[in-house]
């Protein structure tokens, strides 16, 4: 029992430049997190979520690595922080629409079966709980 | 199977069981095959290796997490999902989905502003 996150979205802007707002560590840094991102397959980096002490979220680290990167056309990247967000991966695909770009975003692999079985119920309880109330935090933010 | 829902609700800290009970990929596969209509419990033994306790194990902590109604037809129990019983798991997704939203509307208004440039 998986799961997939998928959005279409338009852009007035031309493939090329939209490509340069997601396979660019400055862009992503601006309106992502901080990051180490280099446009190669293979590449590992992070994102870097900063704490914010206001709502009593301690910050996070999303490890990543680059698993397709093709000009200006497809970026698909793994996400991985724990539990059913343990190794999940993104991906942006652009494809010309007149003078701009639709987008397909996907985010997939939440493995909705985690923490394991055989752990006790308050493990799995708090696990949830926790991963829940941090991406709170971040999407209030 | 599973669609998305607006409201965002922490999973309530006395009920831990649908996360618990969605846990084991037996007890998946039992949901995935009452998604398509209500079987007997010998109807779910037989697409399984385990024994029959073994199913009725697992029938059980689905039925305790409120993911299966039980219903007697003469000597047979049939088993019937209730895919309501999964929101807070939706719920779950729904706050991704919602970070996802506005990181692309912070890559919307980034793009604009290089456009400005």
């Amino acid at each position: 029992m998986s799961n997939t996150i998928r959005k279409e979205i338009l852009f007035p802007q031309p493939p090329e430049r939209v490509w340069r707002g997601i396979a660019n560590s400055a862009a992503l840094a601006d309106w992502m997190f901080p990051n180490d991102f280099e446009p190669r397959v293979g590449h590992q980096f992070t994102f870097r979520v900063p704490p914010n002490p206001a709502v009593g979220f301690e910050g996070l680290t999303v490890r990543c690595e680059v698993r397709e990167c093709e000009a200006p056309k497809r970026l698909a990247f793994s996400w991985a922080v724990a539990g059913p967000v343990a190794d999940t991966q993104v991906s942006f695909q652009l494809e010309p629409e007149g003078e701009g770009t639709r987008m397909i975003f996907e985010h997939s692999g939440f493995d909705l079966s985690q923490p394991g079985g055989n752990l006790a119920l308050k493990g799995a309880e708090y696990g949830w709980a926790k991963m829940l109330g941090q991406l709170g935090a971040v999407v209030a933010k | 199977m599973l669609t998305y829902s607006a409201g965002i609700v922490m999973p309530a800290v006395h009920k831990p069981d649908v996360f618990a009970a969605i846990s084991h990929s037996a007890r998946r596969q039992i949901l995935d095959l009452l998604t398509k209509g209500e079987r007997p419990v010998n109807e779910i033994a037989a697409h399984f290796e385990m024994s029959r306790p073994a199913v009725s194990q697992h029938l059980r902590v689905l039925l305790d997490a409120g993911l299966l109604t039980e219903q007697r037809h003469g000597r047979e129990r049939r088993y019937c999902f209730v895919p309501e019983r999964l929101s807070p798991v939706r719920d779950w997704i729904a706050l991704y989905d919602r970070f996802w939203d506005d990181r692309l509307r912070r890559l919307q208004k980034h793009l604009a502003k290089m456009d400005d440039q």
